[in-house]
């Protein structure tokens, strides 16, 4: 990636970290509205997740070869 | 009045009726006119009771409006114009009049008031909905709607039983709440709706069928099916518990699936079972909130959904081309395809502004008010996956990566443009101004979607979904594989099923008419000589004659005189 598309997505984050503070609710916030950043890490860490935990489902069993079920 | 109006299935009915009746050129002029009409009939329906009529002693309640069947009623009107435009140079009548009764079956299930015309309504479409696989002609589509027509005879034939065995303990066929969860009748009703709500283990009919129909087939089947399911689901078994583990376990399944298809409308149709998920889950939830949220989310779903099978229907129809290996790079060639198509994954992704945004968000919310918080995390990771699949890996590998060779080789018309365009604007519109739709549902809505605090949320979610992608897209791109489902269950052993059925009895019957055969040869061999097979055990050489073994004339002038002697001896023996 570029450095001026890096430099984007950190300002974006910086500038929807402090959005986060500025959008509080303290009467219906739960715990973790009060940790930075949370569903960005959230967003990243699930993308991973999903990824890896798939992928290792589907080599295991789910994907086969197209012709899986014309010859059996 | 409503009691003069028509019920806005018939309306679609009869157009499906008159329709092969007209020229070729005219007919989808009649789909338009007759969905049209269909969708001011609904606009026109006041809540109440209209055209009844008693039938075997029970009274069949064609057309029920109360707010939830009306705001369903609306969408699905909607969706077959919008579908009929889209479809508009389709000349077929078979695949047109399929089109307009299963639109009239979603229709009919929608305002129905009884269990009866309920069924009829839901067998109606089945019918219209298989011709619309099997019109794509081809040796798959044909195997994968035969599967999708048993699976939902199945599915058909458990809500009758429950309706007969509610029926029986009940005393009635109305429509109702169905609130007692120790009743077998009311599970079997759950079953039967389930198979059409696609809820895993009974959803592998969707991602089998879905990418096998035809371009303008699969725009209705995406909408229709699964979405009179839930409707049923909201308007039976709101506060059923189970719906909410089982609700959230679709929308992640549909997700990790997801990942694996290699069939651009397969992804989409894996990408239904989630979305069908949150509203699953909202209908178990059970309050007004998510019921609410459910509804809503079914209206957005079917707009943006059928938006993205209209963009991946477009590739398709240019390109002949499906999967995601074979596709890449035609960014250039189909790039209003593409920004229509992106229209639909913002709304499925819940951008701001887009109407998955305003619908997504109640359900979501509803689960954590209502004290799910599990449900709350696991549902806003499908919403992660949802955006990683339909808005990320899908567009980027089919327009985007490098160029795979694929060519344009029909040029699309217009009218699928102008379907796509009509839908991509009511996604932007539902999305920007959210109080049209929240008006139409069933309870008072006092819910704020653009707080700043949803709003940061959802972007700083997608944002890091986004940077996830790309580190990952390496790992994302199709592989030449088919994912196994829940389908192997009746595919695989079909095979054995086949043998035991049709090639074994083959078999069976081939090894007994060639042993009977055999034995009737033996028999003929054995009548026309016996001797040489039995005494000399031999194929006989020729033919029994009986002269052949007789003994010469010495022989039997010595037989005569040992006879003679015998009986010489015997009659002096006795007479002596």
């Amino acid at each position: 990636m570029r450095d001026s598309g890096r430099l984007a997505i950190i300002i974006t984050t910086l500038v929807l970290i402090a959005l986060q503070y500025a959008g509080l609710d303290p009467h219906h916030a739960h715990w973790w509205d009060y940790i930075p950043g949370f569903w960005a890490l959230f967003g990243f860490a699930g993308c991973w997740l999903i990824v890896v935990a798939s992928k290792k489902l589907g080599k295991a069993i789910i994907q086969q070869r197209e012709d899986y079920y014309d010859k059996p | 009045m409503i009691s003069h109006s028509l019920p806005p299935s018939l309306i679609l009915l009869i157009g499906g009726a008159l329709l092969p009746l007209v020229p070729r050129r005219a007919r989808t002029s009649i789909f338009l006119l007759f969905s049209a009409a269909a969708m001011v009939g609904v606009t026109r329906l006041s809540y109440g009771q209209g055209l009844s009529f008693d039938f075997l002693d029970y009274e069949v309640v064609l057309c029920q409006v109360d707010q939830l069947s009306w705001v369903f009623g609306l969408i699905f009107s909607l969706i077959t114009l919008i579908g009929g435009i889209y479809g508009f140079h389709v000349r077929d009548s078979g695949e047109l009049v399929a089109s307009l009764v299963y639109a009239a079956g979603a229709l009919g299930v929608t305002f129905a008031g009884d269990f009866l015309s309920l069924l009829f309504f839901w067998e109606l479409m089945a019918l219209g909905s298989v011709v619309l696989i099997w019109k794509r002609a081809s040796t798959a589509s044909q195997a994968s709607g035969w599967r999708y027509l048993y699976v939902h005879i199945t599915g058909g034939s458990l809500l009758l039983i429950g309706i007969v065995m509610r029926l029986q303990t009940a005393g009635t066929i109305g429509i109702t709440a169905l609130t007692d969860q120790a009743a077998a009748g009311n599970w079997f009703i759950l079953l039967g709706v389930a198979v059409n709500a696609a809820i895993p283990p009974l959803h592998a009919w969707l991602p089998d069928s879905y990418p096998k129909a035809t371009v303008t087939g699969s725009v209705f089947l995406s909408a229709f099916t699964t979405k009179s399911a839930v409707y049923l689901l909201l308007r039976l078994f709101p506060g059923w518990e189970i719906l909410v583990y089982f609700g959230v376990m679709m929308a992640l399944y549909g997700v990790v699936y997801a990942v694996l298809a290699n069939d651009i409308r397969g992804i989409l149709a894996y990408h239904i079972v989630s979305q069908v998920g949150y509203m699953v889950a909202g209908a178990g939830i059970g309050t007004d909130l998510a019921i609410n949220g459910a509804a809503a989310h079914a209206f957005s779903h079917i707009l943006y959904k059928s938006l993205l099978f209209m963009g991946a229907g477009a590739v398709i129809y240019a390109t002949g081309r499906s999967k995601l290996t074979e596709l890449g790079g035609i960014g250039r060639m189909m790039w209003l395809s593409f920004g229509l198509y992106m229209v639909g994954a913002f709304s499925i992704s819940g951008f701001p502004l887009f109407n998955g945004f305003i619908s997504k968000a109640i359900v979501v919310s509803a689960a954590d008010k209502a004290g799910y918080s599990g449900a709350y995390f696991l549902l806003m990771l499908a919403a992660v996956g949802t955006f990683l699949h339909t808005g990320l890996k899908l567009p980027y590998f089919t327009w985007g990566s490098s160029y795979s060779g694929a060519r344009i080789e029909r040029v699309v018309p217009t009218n699928m443009f102008l379907g796509m365009a009509i839908g991509g604007a009511l996604c932007l519109g539902f999305g920007i101004v959210p109080g049209v739709l929240y008006g139409w549902l069933p309870y008072e809505m006092h819910f704020k979607p653009y707080t700043m605090g949803h709003i940061v949320e959802s972007l700083q979610l997608l944002l890091f979904t986004f940077v996830g992608f790309l580190m990952l897209r390496r790992q994302l791109g199709g592989e030449k594989k088919i994912v196994l489902d829940t389908d192997w269950f009746y595919r695989y052993p079909a095979g054995w099923l086949r043998w035991a059925v049709v090639e074994g009895v083959d078999c069976l019957f081939g090894a007994f008419e060639h042993g009977i055969g055999r034995a009737v040869h033996r028999i003929g061999l054995l009548a026309a000589n016996p001797i040489e097979v039995l005494i000399y055990r031999q194929t006989p050489s020729r033919s029994f004659d009986p002269n052949s073994y007789r003994l010469g004339i010495g022989g039997s002038i010595a037989l005569a005189l040992v006879a003679v002697v015998i009986l010489a001896v015997w009659g002096m023996w006795t007479l002596g």
